[in-house]
């Protein structure tokens, strides 16, 4: 019996090896999964942080000059892509009006509308409130030349025309005053 | 006295002082965008396709760039609004003579890596290419080596068919497939009636 226990005990060569290839397949893909299956892949850090933000020349919604990244340099901006028929967008709408307004002459904020018509945009903003500009962007090209994943997404610039940082989905209260203390604003 | 280093060091330092004045500057030609893609990817490089080849060059392109807001499809096969603007402008860049490098780049600026479908040949990369590769030349080292040192052992496996009776090496697995022998046909201490006649 004891005997039996003992060989029990002690893995066989056999079982010792497959074991051991089994680890040397099984521990890195763990590690893999372990390391980035809290990550959301769509989370992608933008290569544009850090750098001079591409330029661009849009029209205003209602008329007026088109907006260039030239006419915001002095102060720092906000470039905020959205849409009318994205929640999270509608979701933090009222917390950027409300900071547009609070800061004023700081801060430019801008909206870049993302694939949808001035017509939906127009009745959005007249019932959810506007203060700041929207900028009609044909053909997407300013959302490809800022990397656009998807909307909401939120790019924060220096009063250099350099972008501080990046914000993918809606913002809320917190992420705001991080993103804008970022760019030298204590709001 | 002047040493015969002098007019090295004077171009050296001519050298080192152009290098601080271009990456003064570097910041400042940086920014580009839809406006201007070459203060992005510099001059055109390539010569604009033919209108009838401009398809056919659009859709190979763009078949190199992952659509952004799709699920691993390429913006050639994405019908998505974002995938066909992408595909929009491929086109406009190799219409205005762009070649195919400078245009992967163009996107890469702003979506990085990621959205080429291909990873370029450079730095951590190489692994991606090569560690295929790498596996299957140790695989078939060793079965090369299995069947050397089975070929050393003897000029054939020494191990006659299995057989009803036939047991595994390790000894703890024997004793299992004993029993299951055993529990499974009745035959006592599982051998098979043939090897206890």
């Amino acid at each position: 019996m004891s005997k039996g226990a003992a060989e029990a005990n002690q893995p066989s060569p056999l079982n010792r090896r497959v074991l051991l290839v089994g680890l040397a397949v099984v521990a890195p893909l763990v590690a893999v999964l372990f390391m980035n299956l809290g990550r959301n892949p769509h989370a992608i850090g933008s290569p544009l942080v850090g750098r001079a933000a591409p330029d661009f020349a849009l029209r205003p919604m209602g008329g007026g000059e088109p907006v260039t990244l030239a006419s915001l340099r002095g102060r720092p901006a906000v470039l905020n892509f959205w849409a009318t028929w994205c929640v999270p967008c509608f979701e933090e709408h009222p917390l950027l009006v409300r900071a547009a307004r609070s800061l004023g002459d700081r801060v430019q904020f801008v909206g870049v509308i993302y694939e949808d018509s001035e017509e939906q945009v127009r009745g959005f903003l007249a019932r959810q409130g506007e203060a700041y500009p929207s900028l009609v962007d044909p053909g997407s090209r300013a959302a490809i030349a800022y990397g656009i994943f998807g909307v909401p997404e939120t790019y924060f610039l220096d009063a250099e025309g350099r972008i501080a940082a990046k914000h993918v989905g809606p913002l809320d209260a917190a992420s705001l005053a991080a993103k804008l203390r970022l760019v030298g604003l204590q709001p | 006295m002047t040493p015969p280093l002098g007019p090295l060091r004077r171009a050296a330092g001519l050298a080192l002082a152009a290098v601080f004045l271009v990456a003064a500057h570097a910041p400042a030609q940086e920014p580009a965008g839809p406006a201007d893609p070459s203060r992005v990817v510099g001059p055109p490089r390539g010569h604009a396709p033919t209108a009838e080849a401009l398809d056919a060059r659009t859709d190979e392109v763009a078949g190199l760039l992952r659509c952004p807001v799709c699920q691993g499809l390429s913006v050639a096969d994405s019908p998505a609004t974002m995938a066909v603007n992408m595909k929009a402008q491929v086109k406009e860049l190799l219409a205005e003579g762009y070649d195919e490098d400078q245009i992967l780049a163009y996107f890469e600026r702003s979506y990085g890596e990621f959205v080429r479908l291909q990873p370029p040949l450079r730095g951590v990369n190489w692994l991606v290419w090569l560690a295929p590769l790498a596996a299957l030349a140790f695989g078939a080292w060793a079965v090369k080596r299995a069947l050397g040192a089975r070929r050393a052992s003897g000029t054939e496996p020494a191990s006659p068919p299995p057989g009803p009776d036939t047991l595994p090496e390790d000894p703890k697995l024997a004793r299992y497939v004993l029993r299951v022998r055993e529990l499974a046909y009745g035959w006592g201490g599982g051998r098979s009636p043939a090897s206890t006649d």
